[in-house]
């Protein structure tokens, strides 16, 4: 909402500081956004005649403009805009003139010279309109400064009216939150009904849906003359950002943005039979608006017809076979009340948001639209002439009543948490008008029609609070209860913690996909990761899908980064992934993913660089499950998109099925751009949940250990888990450890052959092993992997 | 004295003289353990002489014996002198053998991070946490009713449009992508009597166009306390001590009264401009101020919806953009930067996570 400051004067007495009004505004409620002064930056700025017009010899989009403002002298300016002719007047920045942001100067324009520019409402700082130049009302003198005509040198404040306070889209309203805060009284214009001739009232309404529009009022004007406006209505409208058009339409809008009250001119002559008809849009029907669009109309659309049609639509736009023109002479004035919903949808299903729908939206007050009739027939009579019929229709079947509510002053403090004293509060409230009596230890508070957010005790606490200052409260802490993180936040915590120190970096990815992600891990259509909760209305087609596999998001991220050439990238995401279920919510799924390519560790002085490798991947998940206390995890062999059929590993844990991880295929890494050999892992968390039983310490042992090795020679096909799962189970009970250090494939040992090294700690808990003892032990490791898997001790 | 013993004596005196000219002779460690063994060695002249002492008179013997013993004790002292003098030398010569460039890179471990949204969640939840609260979460795919009625969201209210809601096909507009997290708040309350004190981190949904400051997707965390006694002041001094924690403690807050359907009295939250401290300069608009957060005392009629005694209970709720707070605590000029993961930038929060270093 803009509010010239010079207008809001009207209705009260301002007398503190511009920067004290906007820290008052702001701090109870209707936030100042902006405060800017347009006549501050312009300078020299003058009203200009035009003489003549003729296009630009070498620009088919110019015009050159012959004007004057001083009677003699005359000066050629080049101007891209068309909507003015020879003998109008337009503002003039001459050479040497002020603009916001600009001064200026002599310069050629394709060609030809121009001296100086013709304004915008947008160049002078007062609208958005760029398309044409301000045409200047007729009885502006050439020569006069531009800012005094246009009332510039004032102060515009930018309002953010919260959508609760309709009542502060009129000026009245504002007027009236500016009084409470001066403790000062608002001064309402005069709106007694103007003097009226004995002109029949020629006109008739039918509210056929009086829930739609409780109230319809009419008013009856003939024998106007359409004409432009006074300029202090035209600078007033121009300082509210409204594009001044004539007389009648003029009065409306300023009656509009003084009271909050929307209004709209019918041209009577196009209104058959003068008689209105308020009614919903019948299946089918069309309507031309202002703005020149045929809109086709939804059966919930409230429209104001006559005997053969529509005409506006209501409470959003006017018709454009009933718009008010230069040949109007009888006008039939709508002041009416509209349903906020139906109004709402209305706008919202047109895309049309007019300054009427937004305060119809909000609620006008419904006992505002005489006032409102009254004040704009005023203005047409004294700018238009004509003459008025005396009577009004006024379907207005239910009066609103005013709504009585209760406040506890105790309730007050509860809420809060601060005494503010009963008579403090009665004064606050009766600040904004509102009538409060003191009955039986509680207000009882009657609330103004212009008021209808206030509904309930606690809104009459809120205006207590607003107006006393929020910043007056004090400052305390509630007690709490026992705080804390669950067992999943905080593995979540320790997940991405620890991660992060083995060199990874979190990554957060978009949770929308769509099934082509799922084409380019190369998932078969009868993966899990298919079924996929769609979205009805996705932003773009890669956009409509709830994501069910991390991969692509880390993927796209990872291609991200080695477009810039980063040589190594290790990312993870801990986040949901979503199925569909049977019942309306999905199941939502916490996963770990990852995915990394490039050096593991690069080349430093002291050690030479290795690559990603998925044993890397897997490293990295055991450091994890370790750290998170996980008891065990199972790792088999995995073959399936999106991973390289011979490099990927199923995830075991407690038997089941967590994840898996692995080299990505090579034509998973093409079609995502990244490098080959990148390897990723997807997990669920759930399955990383710490093993929630105390750890119980083994007695230290008493006796030294003895360590021996064993190398066997296995067909290349054995797996290195199987053979120490061999020798494991052999082992027992002196086996303590065992760990594979080496493996060698080669001549010496000949083709379709590889021998495994394997370090073996022994120990007993009774006494010293003796070489004997060892030597059974190796003994039996070694029988048991010639039995189980054909392996020879390599010698 | 007789001469025999004089001349003993004088024997004994250059066994000393030979012995320490031996010992200062030795040009290193294993020349002096060779000096050792001919001055104090067993075929030594002093315990050549020392064996002799057996022939003498008592007297004769004490007095002898304790020159001999003075003498054994003054060679042993120039052996063990001279021996240190040695080591030293040895161990000097070592650390200079050893000495390493401490100027080197330390042995490459990786080094990866938090992401900072991440951190910025933890440090505020907590702070929650430290007075007090529990942490909840809900379902990111909800139901409107949810989202939207129970919390005094109006069927006509242009944020159910599908322009701004993500809705789920074929739900007709029952389920939706949650626009916020405050359905965990009713449904937390839902779940349980007072006291209820959570805080709700979560990712939420709205059909925004991607610029610089808007995502179709960010992150939030509400808050929610409702408890015998809850007041505003209680609210506006919770509020304080998160933006003190986020953003230190010299900056000013401002409460603004403003609208939500859903709190009654509501709030708008500003904090002094970091950058300008109040004077308004370009990161504030020339404001002076930033508003960080939005919040307000729980409107009765969501107390009433999930069964509370509104007589007997008050509560307070309030929300807050991650982004927001992670953009304004670190700098960051577009929070597109948060979901791009660009290692230029994500490596630049490698830091211990945790340690709440967003100033």
């Amino acid at each position: 909402m803009r509010v010239s400051l010079r207008w809001l004067s009207d209705y009260v007495a301002i007398d503190v500081p511009v920067e004290r009004l906007k820290d008052m505004l702001d701090l109870s409620g209707t936030k100042v956004e902006t405060v800017h002064t347009p006549g501050d930056s312009i300078h020299g700025v003058v009203v200009a005649k035009v003489l003549a017009v003729r296009p630009h010899p070498n620009a088919d989009t110019l015009r050159m403009v012959e004007v004057s403002y001083d009677g003699d002298a005359s000066q050629e300016v080049v101007c891209g805009a068309h909507n003015f002719g020879v003998g109008d007047l337009v503002p003039l920045a001459g050479v040497g003139a002020k603009l916001p942001g600009m001064e200026i100067t002599e310069r050629k324009i394709r060609g030809e010279v121009s001296r100086g520019m013709l304004c915008s409402g947008a160049e002078l700082g007062i609208s958005k309109d760029h398309a044409g130049i301000l045409v200047l009302p007729e009885d502006s003198t050439p020569g006069e400064d531009v800012v005094n005509l246009l009332g510039l040198d004032d102060t515009i404040l930018e309002l953010e009216v919260t959508p609760n306070r309709g009542d502060c889209l009129g000026l009245i309203g504002v007027a009236r939150e500016v009084a409470a805060l001066l403790g000062t009284s608002v001064t309402l214009p005069d709106a007694s009904p103007p003097e009226s001739t004995a002109v029949d009232l020629d006109v008739s309404v039918d509210v056929y849906d009086p829930k739609a529009c409780p109230r319809y009022l009419a008013r009856y004007i003939e024998g106007v003359r359409v004409g432009p406006s006074p300029s202090k209505i035209v600078q007033r409208l121009l300082a509210a950002g409204v594009r001044p058009i004539s007389n009648i339409v003029d009065a409306t809008n300023y009656v509009l943005m003084e009271t909050g009250q929307p209004l709209h001119a019918f041209d009577a002559a196009a209104i058959r039979n003068h008689h209105i008809l308020v009614r919903r849009a019948g299946s089918g029907e069309t309507l031309v608006t202002l703005d020149d669009i045929e809109r086709a109309l939804h059966p919930d659309d409230l429209l104001i017809a006559h005997e053969v049609g529509g005409l506006a639509l209501a409470g959003v736009m006017g018709g454009a076979s009933s718009e008010v023109g230069d040949a109007t002479t009888a006008v039939i004035l709508e002041s009416a009340r509209f349903d906020p919903v139906v109004i709402s949808y209305t706008s919202r299903r047109h895309g049309l948001r007019t300054e009427a729908s937004a305060r119809f939206e909000r609620g006008v007050d419904p006992e505002g639209a005489a006032f409102a009739a009254n004040r704009a027939m005023a203005l047409m009579l004294e700018s238009a002439g004509g003459t008025l019929a005396a009577d009004a229709i006024d379907a207005y079947p239910e009066p609103a009543a005013r709504t009585l509510l209760t406040l506890r002053p105790a309730r007050t403090e509860t809420v809060l948490g601060v005494a503010i004293p009963q008579a403090d509060q009665e004064d606050l409230l009766r600040a904004v008008e509102l009538e409060v009596e003191a009955r039986e230890g509680a207000l009882q508070v009657t609330v103004p029609t212009f008021r209808p957010d206030l509904k309930r005790e606690v809104d009459l606490i809120e205006e207590v609070a607003r107006l006393w200052g929020y910043d007056r409260l004090p400052s305390t802490l509630p007690p709490g209860t026992s705080g804390g993180l669950k067992p999943e936040q905080r593995r979540e915590r320790k997940i991405k913690t620890v991660l992060a120190s083995l060199g990874l970096h979190e990554a957060w990815t978009t949770s929308l996909g769509s099934p082509d992600d799922l084409d380019l891990l190369g998932l078969p259509a009868d993966h899990p990761a298919r079924n996929m909760v769609e979205l009805s209305n996705p932003m773009s087609p890669g956009e409509g899908s709830m994501r069910t596999t991390l991969l692509p998001g880390l993927l796209r991220s990872a291609a991200r980064n080695h477009a810039h050439r980063a040589p190594d990238v290790a990312l993870f995401e801990v986040a949901r992934v979503y199925e569909p279920t049977a019942e309306p919510l999905a199941r939502e799924a916490e996963i770990l993913g990852a995915v990394a390519y490039g050096r593991r560790v690069p080349q430093g002085w002291s050690e030479a660089e290795r690559p990603w490798s998925m044993l890397d991947m897997k490293g990295v998940l055991e450091h994890l499950l370790g750290a998170l206390s996980v008891a065990s995890a199972v790792f088999e062999p995995h073959d399936g998109l999106p991973f390289h059929p011979t490099r990927a590993a199923r995830v075991i844990v407690d038997g089941v099925a967590a994840g898996i991880l692995g080299e990505l295929h090579p034509d998973v890494c093409g079609a995502f751009d990244v490098p080959e050999r990148t390897v990723a892992l997807e997990i669920a968390t759930d399955a990383l949940s710490p093993d929630s039983r105390r750890v119980q310490i083994s007695e230290l042992p008493r006796f030294p250990s003895a360590l021996i090795d064993v190398a066997v020679v296995v067909d290349e096909t054995v797996a290195a888990g199987a053979v120490e799962t061999v020798i494991s189970a052999a082992g027992r009970p002196e086996l303590t450890a065992v760990r594979l250090f080496d493996i060698y494939a080669g001549e010496q040992i000949g083709d379709g052959k590889k021998s495994l090294a394997f370090a073996l700690e022994l120990r007993s808990p009774d006494k010293t092993l003796a070489e004997a003892d060892v030597t059974a032990v190796r003994d039996r490791v070694v029988a048991a992997l010639a039995k189980k898997l054909n392996a020879s001790l390599r010698s | 004295m007789s001469e025999d013993i004089k001349s003993l004596r004088a024997e004994f005196e250059a066994a000393r003289a030979e012995g320490l000219r031996n010992i200062e002779a030795a040009p290193d460690a294993r020349s002096l353990e060779d000096a050792r063994v001919a001055v104090l060695g067993r075929k030594a002249p002093l315990a050549r002489l020392r064996g002799g002492l057996g022939k003498l008179s008592n007297d004769d013997r004490r007095d002898v014996g304790a020159l001999a013993n003075e003498i054994q004790s003054a060679l042993e002292s120039a052996f063990q002198e001279k021996k240190l003098l040695f080591e030293e030398a040895d161990r000097a010569k070592r650390w200079e053998q050893e000495r390493v460039d401490v100027t080197l890179p330390g042995a490459s471990l990786p080094v990866g991070a938090v992401h900072p949204l991440t951190k910025t969640i933890w440090e505020i939840v907590d702070i929650f946490v430290g007075l007090g609260y529990l942490v909840a979460d809900g379902p990111e795919i909800e139901l409107s009713t949810y989202n939207f009625d129970a919390i005094n969201t109006p069927p006509e209210h242009p944020s159910r449009s599908p322009s701004d809601t993500f809705y789920i096909a074929g739900s007709e507009e029952a389920v939706c992508l949650r626009t916020h997290t405050s359905p965990v708040q009713i449904r937390t309350m839902e779940a349980q009597e007072p006291p209820v004190y959570v805080v709700i981190p979560g990712r939420v949904y709205r059909r925004d166009a991607v610029d610089a400051t808007h995502l179709p997707f960010f992150a939030q965390i509400e808050g929610l306390a409702v408890d015998q006694g809850i007041t505003m002041a209680d609210l506006k001094g919770t509020l304080e001590a998160f933006a003190r924690a986020i953003f230190g403690e010299s900056l000013a807050l401002r409460f603004r009264p403003h609208f939500f359907p859903f709190t009654e009295p509501s709030a708008e939250v500003d904090v002094e401009c970091f950058s300008c401290r109040g004077a308004g300069c370009r990161i504030c608009k020339k404001e002076g101020w930033i508003e960080i957060l939005g919040a307000g005392m729980v409107h009765p009629s969501l107390l009433e919806g999930v069964g509370y005694d509104t007589e007997r209970f008050t509560g307070f709720a309030f929300g807050v953009g991650v982004e927001r707070v992670a953009a304004l605590a670190h700098g960051v000029g577009d929070i597109r930067h948060f979901y791009e993961n660009d290692l230029r930038f994500l490596s630049q929060f490698t830091m211990p996570a945790g340690s709440g270093a967003a100033r």
